[in-house]
Parts: C-alpha cells; sequence; structure tokens
C-alpha cells in the first residue's frame, strides 16, 4: 500500500468505472452507429465519436481510462463481452447491422492473428488475406463432404492455412524485415492465381459454401422465441463472437506467458534475443504457423457466413487491409485491433453515401489517424510484469 | 347579423371545401415514394463500367419523376460491390434487408452475381441484372428475383451459330482458353452449330496465356475447315490470327465477344486483322432501338462520366422495373410475379420477354467485322455490301 500514489485513491475506490462506462457507451454507440441510415445521422455520429475522443483526451479522462485498464482488464474484458451479446440481441431482427457485425468480429480474430506475428515477433506477413482465404476455400470444399461436422471445419481451415505456411518457413526463417515481407507478398500473389487457374476450386468465378451447422442446427435458418424471429445472422454474430473470444483470451495468454515475452525479445533485438538464449528460429515459427492458423480458422467461418468465395475477395488488397487494421490499432494491442477492425469495415460501409469517393475520405481518415496517433489508435501498453504489485497490493 | 352569420358560415363552408379540394390536390401530387436499388462497382478497376451504368440507372429514375403520369416517386440507394463477391453480398444484404427498397437492379461482374443471388432469394428481392453475362447466374437457379435484361454467351453463341451457318459455312475448328469463360462458349458454340447443321471438326483447349499455338493449328490446318474459332480474349486472339497466317491457314477466323477491343488491331495491324469476326452482346448504343433518345437524354443530364457499353442495360432495367412498380405497385411479392410475366416489353434495348429462369430471350447480339482497321457492324460493313468478300466456303 506504500506505493500508491495518493491522487489515485478515487480511482482505487472503483478501478473499473470508467472503463464500464466507456463499455456501455461504446455499445449503445455501436447500436445507434449500425442502425443509422440517413446521411445526417451517419454524420452526426462520427463528429460526435471525434468529439468524444478529443474531449477525452483534454479533460484526462483517457488516462483515468487508461489506469482502470491497468488495473482491472480481466473484469473489463468479461463486461466488454457481455456488452458484445448484448449488442448482438438488440440487433437481432437487424440482418444487415448483425452481418457488419459478425464481419467485424471475424476482421478483429484474424488481425489477432496478425498481431502475434506482426506485434509480437515483428514478422511482416502480408499474405494475411491468402491464410484467411485458405481458410475459406477449406470451409467451401468440405462443405461439400457431409461426413465433416462443420465445426470441425473451422479446426481444419486453420489446419489448412497451417499446412500451406509450412513451405513458407524456410525463406521466412532466412530472410529478416523487408525481404521476409516480400516472400509473403509473392505467397500472397501466388495463392490468388493459384485459385484462378485451378478448375476444381471453381476458377476466377468462384465457389459456394455450405452454411455453418452445429448440433443439427443450420445457421441459415432464423432461431425462433416464442413467435419472435430473429435474423439468421444472429447465429453467425454469436459464434464469431465466441470465436474472438476464445482468441483474444489464447493471445492474451500467449502474451503473458514466456513465449510473448520471447517474442518480445526477438521482436525488438534478434542478435540480442539470441545471445541470451531465447531459441529465435523455434520463436518466430511459432508466431508464423499461430497466427497463420488463426487467420484460417476466422476465414473459414467467413466463408460460411459470406456463402459464396472467389479469388477477388482474397487480393493483396485485402491483405493490406488486414495489416492497416493491425497498424491502425497499434502494434500489438488486441484492444486497438478491435477498435480499428470496427473502423475499417464500418466506415466505408457507412461512406457509402459517398459512392465513388468513399475510399478516397476513408484512407484520408486513416492517414489523419496515424499522422495524430503514430503508434496507432491505442498502443500496446508497457508490459506489466507483475499485475498484483501494479494494482497496489 | 343573421344574414351575416350565414354568409360567414357559408364562407367557411366554401373555404373548407376549397381547402379539402386543395387538399385533395396536393395528396395527388405528393406521391408515395418508391426507393429502387442498385449496384456496380463503383470503384476499382471496372468503375467507369460501374459509374456508367449508375448514371443511366439515375437517369432512368429522373425521367420518371419528370413524368407527371407516374403514379410514384422514385429515389436511387447505389451501392459500390467493388467488383468483390464478399463485398457485394454486404451490400446485397443492405438493399435487400431494407424494407423501403421495392427492387432492385443490380451486378456487372459475374462472380459478384453468383454470389448474391442466394441473398436476394432468401429476402424476396426482385433484382434484374444489368451486365454479367455468366449464363448460372440466371440458370443455375430457380430463383423467381432473379431476371436479366442483357444477354449471356448462349445467346451470343446462338446469334453467332445462325449467321455463320447463314453464310454458308460448314465446317469449324475451335480453339478456346481453358477459363470458365473459353470452355464455355465451346460448348454452347458446338451445341448451336450442330443445331444448325454445321460440324466441328476440331476443338483444342489451351491456357489462357499460351504463346505458341502451332502445335493446334498445324492439326487445324490438316483438318481444313472453313472457319477458324477462338474463344478466349485478345491477346490469345492476336496470336492465333498471327499464327494462322505464317502456316497460311486462309480459312475465316471468328473470334468471340472477348475479343472485340481496339487492342486486336494494335497487336494485328489492319491487313490481317482485316475480315475477322466477332459477336457481342447488346450494341453500340446509337444503333439500339432507344439510342438516339437515350444518348441525348444522358448527354442533357451532364453526368461526368460516359455511359460505357452497359449504360443502356441498366437504363432499360431501370425502366423495366420502374414500369413494374407502376403496374402492381411498390409491393416485392407483386413485382417478382410481374417479372415472370414480362413479354415483349418496349425498352430502349429492343424487346424485352424474360423465359422460366428470368433470361431475357430475345436479347440483342450484335455482329462486327474487321474492316480498315476498325471494328465495324456487319450489316454497315462493305461485307455485308458486297464490295468486300470474306473467304468462300470450301
Amino acid at each position: 500500500m506504500t506505493d500508491l500514489p495518493i491522487s489515485s485513491t478515487a480511482a482505487a475506490a472503483r478501478p473499473w468505472a470508467a472503463g464500464a462506462a466507456v463499455i456501455v457507451t461504446a455499445g449503445v454507440y455501436a447500436w445507434a452507429l449500425l442502425m443509422a441510415e440517413e446521411t445526417w445521422q451517419v454524420t452526426g455520429l462520427l463528429v460526435l465519436a471525434v468529439a468524444a475522443v478529443l474531449a477525452a483526451l483534454k479533460t484526462g479522462f483517457a488516462r483515468r481510462l487508461h489506469q482502470d485498464w491497468a488495473a482491472s482488464e480481466p473484469r473489463l474484458n468479461r463486461l466488454a463481452f457481455a456488452a458484445l451479446i448484448v449488442l448482438i440481441f438488440a440487433l437481432s431482427d437487424a440482418h444487415f447491422a448483425l452481418l457488419m457485425v459478425a464481419t467485424t468480429l471475424l476482421y478483429f480474430t484474424a488481425a489477432m492473428g496478425l498481431n502475434i506475428q506482426f506485434g509480437f515477433a515483428g514478422m511482416a506477413n502480408f499474405a494475411g488475406a491468402a491464410f484467411f482465404g485458405a481458410g475459406a476455400y477449406t470451409a467451401a470444399v468440405l462443405g461439400t463432404v457431409t461426413a465433416v461436422p462443420p465445426l470441425l471445419t473451422l479446426a481444419i481451415g486453420g489446419a489448412v492455412a497451417l499446412v500451406l505456411s509450412l513451405p513458407l518457413l524456410l525463406p521466412i526463417l532466412r530472410t529478416t524485415g523487408h525481404y521476409a515481407a516480400v516472400v509473403t507478398i509473392a505467397f500472397g500473389v501466388l495463392f490468388r492465381t493459384f485459385l484462378e487457374v485451378n478448375e476444381i476450386l471453381g476458377g476466377p468465378q468462384g465457389l459456394m459454401v455450405a452454411p455453418m451447422r452445429l448440433f443439427g442446427w443450420d445457421f441459415n435458418s432464423a432461431p425462433v422465441i416464442g413467435s419472435y424471429e430473429m435474423s439468421f445472422y444472429v447465429n453467425y454474430a454469436l459464434l464469431a463472437a465466441a470465436l474472438a473470444g476464445l482468441v483474444f483470451v489464447l493471445v492474451r495468454r500467449l502474451e503473458r506467458s514466456w513465449i510473448g515475452l520471447h517474442m518480445d525479445a526477438v521482436r525488438l533485438d534478434e542478435t540480442a534475443a539470441a545471445c541470451f538464449g531465447v531459441p529465435v528460429a523455434r520463436i518466430k515459427l511459432t508466431a508464423f504457423l499461430l497466427g497463420n492458423a488463426i487467420l484460417g480458422v476466422s476465414g473459414a467461418l467467413y466463408g460460411m457466413m459470406i456463402s459464396f468465395i472467389a479469388p477477388a475477395s482474397f487480393t493483396f488488397s485485402d491483405s493490406l487491409l488486414l495489416v492497416s487494421i493491425v497498424l491502425l490499432g497499434g502494434l500489438g494491442s488486441l484492444w486497438g485491433s478491435a477498435v480499428a477492425a470496427a473502423i475499417v469495415v464500418l466506415l466505408p460501409e457507412k461512406l457509402q453515401l459517398l459512392q465513388e469517393y468513399r475510399f478516397l475520405l476513408f484512407s484520408i481518415l486513416v492517414m489523419l489517424v496515424l499522422l495524430f496517433r503514430p503508434d496507432g489508435i491505442l498502443p500496446r501498453p508497457l508490459r506489466t510484469f507483475f499485475a498484483s504489485r501494479r494494482a497496489g497490493k | 347579423m343573421k344574414f351575416n352569420i350565414g354568409t360567414k358560415f357559408h364562407r367557411i363552408v366554401l373555404a373548407a371545401g376549397a381547402c379539402a379540394g386543395l387538399a385533395c390536390g396536393t395528396a395527388a401530387t405528393a406521391k408515395e415514394t418508391v426507393a429502387l436499388g442498385f449496384i456496380g462497382p463503383l470503384t476499382g478497376g471496372v468503375s467507369s463500367v460501374g459509374l456508367g451504368g449508375r448514371n443511366s440507372a439515375e437517369l432512368a429514375i429522373r425521367l420518371r419523376n419528370a413524368d407527371p403520369a407516374a403514379k410514384y416517386s422514385y429515389e436511387l440507394e447505389a451501392l459500390d460491390d467493388e467488383c468483390k463477391p464478399n463485398v457485394g453480398v454486404q451490400v446485397a444484404t443492405k438493399l435487400a434487408t431494407n424494407r423501403k427498397l421495392a427492387g432492385a437492379v443490380a451486378h456487372y461482374c459475374s462472380a459478384v452475381a453468383m454470389g448474391t443471388v442466394d441473398v436476394y432469394h432468401r429476402f424476396g428481392l426482385p433484382m434484374t441484372v444489368w451486365g454479367a453475362v455468366l449464363p448460372d447466374i440466371t440458370y443455375g437457379n430457380d430463383y423467381p428475383e432473379i431476371t436479366r435484361v442483357n444477354g449471356t454467351m448462349i445467346n451470343q453463341n446462338e446469334t453467332a451459330a445462325k449467321f455463320m451457318t447463314g453464310l454458308g459455312y460448314k465446317t469449324f475448328a475451335i480453339i478456346h482458353d481453358t477459363t470458365d469463360y473459353g470452355k464455355g462458349h465451346n460448348s454452347y458454340l458446338s451445341k448451336f452449330l450442330a443445331e444448325d447443321g454445321a460440324t466441328v471438326v476440331g476443338a483444342f483447349g489451351v491456357s489462357a496465356d499460351q504463346q505458341d499455338f502451332t502445335a493446334e493449328l498445324t492439326q487445324v490446318k490438316a483438318l481444313n475447315p472453313d472457319v477458324v474459332v477462338y474463344a478466349g480474349l485478345t491477346p490469345g486472339g492476336v496470336r492465333v490470327r498471327q499464327q494462322m497466317a505464317k502456316l497460311g491457314i486462309t480459312a475465316v477466323f471468328q473470334g468471340v465477344s472477348g475479343i472485340k477491343s481496339d487492342a486486336y488491331f494494335e497487336g494485328l495491324g489492319g491487313d490481317l486483322a482485316e475480315g475477322t469476326l466477332t459477336f457481342l452482346e447488346g450494341a453500340p448504343a446509337e444503333k439500339l432501338p432507344g439510342g438516339a433518345f437515350f444518348l441525348t437524354e444522358y448527354e442533357k443530364a451532364g453526368f461526368s462520366t460516359p455511359p460505357e457499353a452497359y449504360g443502356p442495360f441498366a437504363f432499360a432495367a431501370m425502366n423495366l422495373l420502374i414500369d413494374a412498380v407502376e403496374a402492381v405497385g411498390p409491393d416485392r411479392k407483386a413485382i417478382v410475379e410481374y417479372m415472370g410475366t414480362v413479354k415483349d416489353h418496349e425498352s430502349i434495348t429492343g424487346l424485352i420477354t424474360f423465359d422460366d429462369h428470368g433470361q431475357n430471350t430475345v436479347a440483342l447480339i450484335t455482329g462486327y467485322v474487321a474492316q480498315d482497321g476498325k471494328w465495324v457492324v456487319w450489316e454497315d460493313s462493305d461485307y455485308a455490301k458486297g464490295t468486300r468478300s470474306l473467304p468462300a466456303p470450301k
């Protein structure tokens, strides 16, 4: 107790209040934004968000929030997950809004996979969409085989992405920095070309993907409670939320483990890490394979939800989109990726009213964010080695 | 006083009557607004076609809104599919789940349309394709919601086979690339040629970027057909034509829609290209039945980008959809039913008749011939007039 600064006593009394308030507000805001259809509503909400963020930064609320999060993150994470589930049920008859929520969650999950590689181990991967697509194509192919339970398909999707990354291991381990990035770019281009000339996988026209089924429940049929019929996208949104939650816990644990510590060391200085006996090659290999497997799993569920896939959906520009989520959110910052995924998925969609100019404005907004927050929206906080100590116990 | 009150009362009644009349009048002019959707690639590589389509659809709506006889006033909700199936499914879901929306005109990219037809069917939104050409979009399902005003490669090859056999050609050799595009053309052309009494003496699959066709062409030379067909895109067509000349094959060279581009002449020069035949869905806008009207109105509307090849189809599709709303009201089920009965419907691209899959059966196909380094509509060419001639049937 002695090292606890007096000024933070108020915060320490309820060291989660600010965080909880923000989560609830964000949930309500997300609902409003998803339901907004008129131009003035969308514009108003976007302006409101910018104003709120600026106000939070000016008044010191942002710092308070930061402290809260550092002090009681597990509790706030659980609250955020609960808020997400409430949001999904609040939107239960809005098909399109749910599709957007589920898409955001799957992009977020994919971005967490990339974060292991990019944010933790410092390995650039510009073939994210290819591994994402590998999962989706696995789902498409396995969907035609009725014997495979679709839940297993998700795992197999991850396994296929993992197997596909095996041939890349050697070039990735032998190169670093920009050279490793070029290897992944080449793979991404190769993947797309392969799909386009491959007749069995539908060629350039693409493939149908069978829907998700769980314990005999077809995800493409609407859940009915009493006489109330919900959108079938509720199924996908809930499963995507579960997947995102699971991956979140996994990646958080990984980050806090010795493996995560080693990854940080490898990223910061490979030579120094090797001198201290960190198995650099094994750590990089772990990051690369695990990240790609997560990409594959999220891609498999995405494919089932979209129900139709084609090579045009998994191009280099889609890989860049995934990378931009990681960069925009802040390297290695999971909550940053969540916010960035929401921005990258929702903003271009809400800017549809600008028609052909929407990507222009979207790009300008991304550049502005990075100009004022060069480390991303929510930069990864410094590692807390002893969480209990930080909380003052 | 009494008298006064009486007149006052009278006035009030009159005023009330006049008001009621006025109210009725305004009710008649303030029409119910009906939202109609449009989807096309507004950003990315093929955005020029998408923007042309969107402008044309908007033009159809503007013209109808200016028409006092229209029962409803219309508004357009245009969305961008980026020519990507996943984005297409997203925006299609957005339109289809918008309860205010009565119908949509959508898709230039076939892969996107293949992905979204299920969405329209699931939510019961009537959708008319304005540009995508893959036959499976209409023929690959039994969805009554899906219709298409433009032709497919089936119509293209039906017209091509009829036209070529009409000129007296009897034997054909087909070289096709192995994409869906090339293979589709091969199978439909072979089918229609057989129906029209011609024989396909040989069909050769080649990869889309093959450079050397000597092996295939040597066999073709031995088979000695009247016509050599290349089903693929311009670069392959240029090479086949060049290598035909090298091997001394004098047969007529026929292409498919994929080689109808100016790059064909840049690759070959006028002499070798001369007399090449090809077919394309639609027609140059000025050749369409209502083309002159469309082009003047488009000009007048002051859009910053041209309508491009498929603009007239987007216009025709949107007009058809508006006609449906005018006839049966903004009810999705009723519009789907109406679309099922469309027969000989007037449009600027010619009459529209949907078959049981919602495909326009009288889709317009135009034949072109290469003449002096340009693609000339067959009917206007020196070849049709008889002043020049193609190699004679053997």
